[in-house]
């Protein structure tokens, strides 16, 4: 298990390694430059521009010269926001990030999993359909639209909750609640259909046939291997979340890092993009680690070698 | 045991997995639902045209109706800012919405289950290695794929095919259209990763189990263990993945339509057509509530679609 | 099995939901206002300025959220007035000019200081300027300075040739010189200017070979020649004392006093810059020169000024500070708005859909003309746009008086230069205007419709020119029109679709032609635009760096020029040249507005609209004036406390009167209106 686990996160380095040349790529693909803007440089300039960022320079020198950074850990500084490195946007912008994300998404949790297996358990019954019907709004209703109609109900009909930007606790919960309503309904449909998997199973047949309660079944035997899709679901998820969602962001005025790193590949700001992909290709990897990881304990069919 | 045996009676699987759906009247509802859905949104817009000539395009030239109504008789879901029949709109906005999530979705499934699977089964070096490719794929932000491909791709580079598509589906003259397919295409290359994920999950649990020790016992050779006896067994999962990737693609088409990389105008979406009306929503409320509710009702029903399918396939359904 | 549990669950949110509905029931405090209107009880405004700043160094970006957050930090020579945007004193109290307007003498006041204490000097400008100039400096503004002698020279690298110690002077390879007459002192440096003009040699290699290739004599004259690069030292900036700064330039531009104003010229600190090098901007290191100073910077959530009690002017600034919002999104600044969370807002930020209920808001709604247009670009460079005749049917087929109502807030627009904008431009325009009429012998009634919305016309050209229009029933069909080849292409942006899908019927109702919209990321947009890839039109939004017409008629200027129609024509720029070294400013903007006739005859681009400031302030905030540019003097910013002197109707806010806010402009404007001593 320990050299398993080893042996993965070696792997990550050379992986995000992998992702930030793939991503370098596509940069250089994209039509249009950090520089053009709406009004001509003039060319003095932009062969200045061109000098100082190497752009001049055969494709693998600058590829060799991004990747030595890229190896030490230093990404430069923005091409945008002049004078800020992106290590420092990064963790500058990260915390926003994080506190909507993780909040909204035990939010989730807890809806997901209770609407998913109280569904599962009513199956095909008015039990099983309303809090699948609720669970399932998230799904159905694009966030640039829940999050607006969150707004006009709870900061100008009942004058609750302050309409937008970050401050204070009070100011978290309509975010949060509009990022929760879609994982909400991905959790509890992942979770009923895993459950049903595996009410249906012979262990769980076996504790039936032992006589244990339901209630015992369902949180000692059954819950572990139903939820075993959620865990899956998990790793992206929760990087995702992390790296900040852009309508919510948007809407709610927040600094987090999604609109950020949306604002970077619009502008074309190759250091930004590259180090924010490379830190979420780590996230991401490091999560679906810890996913892997846990079915082997959560499902004690799965062996790793 | 017994009780699964009467539900198993004759024939294939899938006749019966058709009655078992018959018998879920919200899946059956749904059904309906989407049937009425795909027929409206396939021959409407013709009928419309027919009855009023109002198309999605069609701008009044009496300078008076250039703005935005209320339903009428005439509307019956009112216009929008440019006087167009907002009825025409919904019903075209349908016909791309629904075939960007089909279209996406079907080549995520191809993909992600046959990758999935294959990764699952191995395991060993091979799932190490097809996984980390995953990772890496998903790891490399899509909105830079999508501006890479429909720039590479698009205006006088567009590949033959995707403009023969778009000529055979909306006529001479779309170059709006072939924007659309090469969407289609970005979205399924970036949606089967999910997938793959999810099936290589289930057959990892699975393929250590019982009717696939038996099934190798009897010679069954690899590819048939994998498509004849794990997939099935791990459609549930799949199925609900799957309607779950439909909405997901049509709400990410609705998010690069906002970045100007989705359908092109005059062309509408319902994710597009819900975004403007979500602006318009304190004086013009009905341009969000048509497009808005047509949305909701046909994601609501294909979430209730794949549970009932996931529900009917799974051969030993009973009640707990 | 634990039902009961979960029933109560749902029991409790099926409660919380009705009880919201019944609150959400409750009628919405409606009133005189839009939102919550009460100033903030700590004098600090809370302002919306868009994008976040790219960078608090004012000599970098040309973004207009940087411009109005530069205002509040930095000050230069001269600021805008708050109203009409032309220049008032600022650091220079008073200036003077050569007659032939090339040659400025600025008086600067004794009094001004750096906000940490340092005394401002005409040295300071000395330093801004060489270091905005220099090549090393990547700032996207510079470029309107070049009007300054040599500071075009030494940004591009340019070289003097020195031979047998001796410059190389211009006027011997065929260049005109013109003597111009000194303003102030005679100095060593004044005579280096005032002197016949160097030879200026390419800073680029391979332009420089190009060069000398095209002129022998030249070639050969530079042959073993020493090259000596233009120096900081050498651009027509000149510190004649502590207080006395004179600023040259290479020709008359009348408009030019007026950029002093733009965030380029104003001050950069030495003291910073030089210690800290591209970390000067971080709040522990930066220095300022305006009203405000730096207190917090959070980037993406707020930037925090406070009022800088060294500022020289400091007991005429109002407010104690200002918070600037980067906020884009245009329904949640309307939503802060509304819940009274900040006090007023940047330009084009009331959605359109909200014009409709927030114009009866009169004493908050600012709709004024602004110093901005929007274009459709036509591509000259392909067919079938190559024929004027074309150009000239997509123009008039376009009812732009139906465009502007539908877009509620503009205005049509049917030359280069914005309607509305430059009062005395649109006299001598008028006066022209009258004088082609009388040329053409055509009634008043007719000349008014003249050149605007003419679809008859338009047929007529198009069928002219070969793809014949026409009539079914009450439609119009041209089949001959290659719409495979024509698109209209603009970046990604709700107005801009909007426009387009109107002008898309426009044209399909009247030409008989459906031009295919194609929509992009701004940045995929750009090369293909100014590379001329795009098929048929480009939508090109440009707003005026100055307050003059040519800020706008240049763009069709010269070979390289922005306007994106590959337009070039020798005639119009000598109209231009010629309108520019005219010295009496009736008689140039005459000149100008031939041009401007001469050039929508040509037809290079579809005006389509003037467009307006569009956004709201609350009642309470005086001192503050849609100008044409939305450039915010903020020391004349207060708030007025009294809710009965706040704005009753802002539709007539340039004549309503302020005394506190004329009392202060009067005060600033007398040391330039004193005589000089």
């Amino acid at each position: 298990m320990l050299s398993f686990i080893l042996r993965r996160l070696l792997i990550i380095i050379p992986m995000a390694l992998v992702v930030v040349t793939l991503t370098w790529g596509l940069i250089r693909l994209a039509p249009g430059n950090f520089y053009t803007g709406e009004k001509k440089l003039p060319p003095a300039v932009e062969s200045t521009i061109r000098k100082k960022y190497g752009l001049d320079e055969p494709w693998y020198k600058q590829y060799g010269m991004m990747m030595s950074n890229v190896v030490r850990g230093d990404f430069g500084d923005s091409l945008k926001y002049q004078g800020q490195t992106v290590n420092e946007i990064i963790w500058r912008h990260l915390p926003y990030s994080a506190t909507i994300g993780i909040l909204a998404y035990l939010l989730a949790l807890g809806i997901g999993l209770l609407a998913g297996t109280y569904a599962a358990m009513k199956q095909n019954t008015v039990l099983d359909f309303g809090p699948m019907s609720f669970a399932m709004l998230g799904l159905s209703v694009p966030n640039f639209v829940l999050a607006p109609v969150l707004v006009i109900f709870f900061a100008f009909t009942v004058y609750l909750l302050p309409p937008a930007r970050w401050g204070g606790p009070l100011s978290l919960i309509l975010p949060v609640v509009t990022l929760a309503a879609i994982y909400a309904a991905y959790i509890a449909r992942l979770t009923r259909a895993g459950m049903l998997e595996v009410l249906r199973s012979d262990y769980i047949r076996t504790a039936r046939a032992k006589g244990l309660s339901d209630r015992t079944i369902l949180f000692r035997h059954a819950f572990r291997g139903g939820i075993l899709p959620v865990i899956s679901f998990t790793g992206p998820a929760l990087a995702a979340l992390l790296a900040g969602t852009v309508v919510v962001e948007k809407v709610y005025a927040l600094p987090g890092l999604g609109d950020i790193f949306i604002k970077a590949v619009l502008n074309r700001d190759e250091p930004l993009i590259l180090g924010i992909v490379a830190f979420l290709s780590i996230l991401v990897m490091v999560f679906n680690l810890i996913v892997d990881i846990s079915y082997g304990y959560l499902d004690p069919r799965i062996r790793y070698e | 045991m017994t009780e699964s045996l009467e539900t198993i009676s004759s024939g294939s699987p899938w006749r019966d997995a058709w009655k078992r759906l018959r018998r879920n009247n919200l899946a059956v509802v749904s059904l309906c639902f989407l049937a009425i859905m795909i027929v409206a949104v396939l021959i409407g817009p013709s009928i419309l045209y027919w009855a009023t000539g109002f198309t999605y395009d069609y701008t009044p030239a009496d300078r008076e109706l250039v703005r935005s109504m209320p339903p009428s008789l005439l509307h019956l879901m009112g216009t929008d800012d440019q006087g167009r029949d907002m009825l025409a709109r919904v019903l075209q906005g349908g016909r791309i919405s629904l075939m960007v999530g089909v279209i996406s979705t079907i080549v995520s499934l191809i993909v992600g289950v046959s990758y999935g699977a294959i990764a699952g089964y191995f395991g060993g070096r091979i799932d190490n290695v097809m996984m980390r490719i995953v990772d890496v794929i998903y790891a490399i932000p899509y909105i830079l794929i999508v501006i890479v491909l429909l720039s590479v791709f698009g205006g006088p580079s567009t590949p033959a095919w995707i403009k023969w598509l778009s000529t055979t589906i909306g006529g001479a003259g779309n170059q709006g259209l072939s924007q659309l397919f090469l969407l289609f295409f970005a979205l399924g290359l970036v949606s089967w990763l999910t997938m793959a994920r999810v099936v290589r999950g289930q057959i990892l649990s699975l393929k250590n189990q019982e009717f696939v020790m038996a099934a190798r016992a009897t010679g069954v050779g690899t590819f048939g263990i994998i498509f004849r006896h794990l997939i099935p067994n791990a459609l549930g999962p799949v199925i609900v993945y799957a309607t779950l990737t439909v909405p997901s693609v049509m709400l990410t088409e609705a998010f690069l339509s906002f970045l100007g990389l989705g359908v092109q105008a005059p062309y509408a979406s319902w994710g597009s057509l819900a975004d403007i009306g979500i602006k318009n929503l304190a004086i013009f409320p009905w341009q969000l509530v048509f497009p808005g509710v047509t949305m909701a009702l046909t994601l609501f029903s294909l979430n209730f679609l794949g549970d009932g399918i996931r529900d009917a396939l799974d051969p030993q359904t009973r009640k707990f | 099995m634990a039902r009961q549990g979960y029933s109560r669950v749902f029991k409790g949110i099926a409660a919380l939901v009705l009880t919201a509905f019944v609150f959400g029931c409750s009628p919405p405090s409606g009133g005189r206002y839009f939102g919550k209107t009460e100033p903030p009880k700590d004098n600090v405004l809370r302002y919306i300025t868009g994008a976040e700043p790219e960078t608090l160094d004012p000599q970098i970006p040309d973004g207009q959220p940087e411009a109005r957050i530069f205002m509040a930090m930095y000050e230069g020579l001269v600021e805008y007035d708050p109203k009409d945007q032309q220049p008032i004193p600022a650091i220079a109290k008073s200036w003077e000019s050569n007659p032939t307007l090339d040659e400025f003498l600025f008086h600067l006041r004794d009094n001004a200081k750096w906000s940490d204490g340092k005394a401002i000097t005409a040295r300071d400008f000395v330093y801004s300027l060489r270091r905005g100039f220099h090549p090393d400096v990547i700032s996207r503004t510079a470029q309107l300075g070049f009007f300054i002698k040599h500071s075009e020279d030494l940004k591009s690298r340019n070289l003097f040739v020195k031979k047998n110690g001796e410059f190389l002077l211009a006027k011997d390879f065929g260049a005109p010189d013109k003597e111009t007459a000194r303003i102030g002192p005679e100095t060593e440096f004044s005579k280096f200017l005032h002197s016949p003009a160097r030879l200026v040699l390419n800073g680029d290699e391979k332009k420089r070979a190009q060069q000398l290739a095209k002129d022998p004599k030249l070639a050969e004259a530079v042959q073993g020649a020493e090259l000596v690069p233009v120096a900081p030292e050498d651009i027509g900036v000149e510190a004649i004392d502590d207080y006395t700064l004179r600023i040259t330039l290479r020709q008359s531009a009348p408009f030019f006093l007026g950029l002093f104003a733009h965030q380029f010229f104003r001050l950069v600190p030495e003291q910073s810059v030089e210690k800290h090098g591209k970390n000067w901007t971080r709040p522990q290191n930066i220095v300022t020169n305006g009203p405000f100073r730096v207190k917090e910077y959070r980037p993406y959530d707020v930037l925090t000024l406070e009022k800088d009690p060294n500022y020289w002017d400091a007991a005429n600034v109002h407010l104690d500070g200002i918070e600037f919002f980067p906020i884009e999104e245009q329904s949640t600044i309307m939503n802060l708005y509304k819940a009274g969370s900040i006090d007023a807002m940047q330009n084009h930020a009331i959605p359109s859909s909200w014009i409709g209920e927030i114009r009866n808001y009169k004493e908050e709604y600012l709709n004024f003309p602004e110093m901005a247009v929007a274009y459709y670009a036509m591509n000259m460079t392909k067919p079938p746009f190559d024929d004027i005749k074309i150009r000239r049917a997509f123009t008039l087929g376009l009812d732009r008086e139906a465009l502007s109502s539908f877009r509620k807030v503009t205005q049509p627009l049917y030359f280069m230069s914005p309607t509305g904008a430059f009062r005395e431009f649109d006299q001598a325009l008028a006066k022209v205007s009258e004088e082609k009429r009388i040329e053409k012998g055509i009634s008043p009634e007719e000349w008014a419709k003249y050149g605007k919305f003419d679809p008859e016309q338009a047929r007529r050209l198009l069928t002219e020119a070969g793809f014949p229009v026409q009539k079914n029933g009450d439609n119009y069909a041209c089949p001959s029109f290659p719409t495979d080849k024509v698109a209209i292409t603009y970046n990604t942006n709700e107005s801009n679709r909007s426009i387009a899908e109107f002008v898309q019927s426009q044209w399909k109702q009247h030409l008989g032609i459906t031009v295919p919209l194609k929509t992009m990321e701004f940045k995929t947009f750009l090369p293909y635009f100014k590379n001329l890839e795009y098929d048929g039109f480009a939508q090109l939004l440009w707003s005026g760096d100055y307050v003059d017409p040519f800020s706008f008629l240049s763009l069709e200027y010269g070979k390289a020029n922005e306007g994106g129609s590959g337009f070039y024509d020798q005639k119009f720029d000598k109209m231009l040249d010629d309108a520019n070294s005219e010295l009496d400013p009736q008689k140039r903007n005459e000149l100008l507005a031939r041009a401007e006739f001469y050039l929508m005859e040509q037809a290079p681009v579809v005006p389509l609209t003037v467009n307006a400031t569009n956004w709201i302030k609350k009642p309470y905030v005086k001192g503050m004036y849609p100008n044409p540019g939305t450039l915010l003097p903020w020391k004349f910013v207060y708030f007025e406390r009294d809710p009965a002197k706040w704005d009753t109707d802002v539709s007539n806010i340039f004549a309503t009167r302020d005394p506190k806010f004329e009392k202060q402009l009067e005060d600033l404007k007398s040391t330039q209106n004193a005589p000089v001593k």
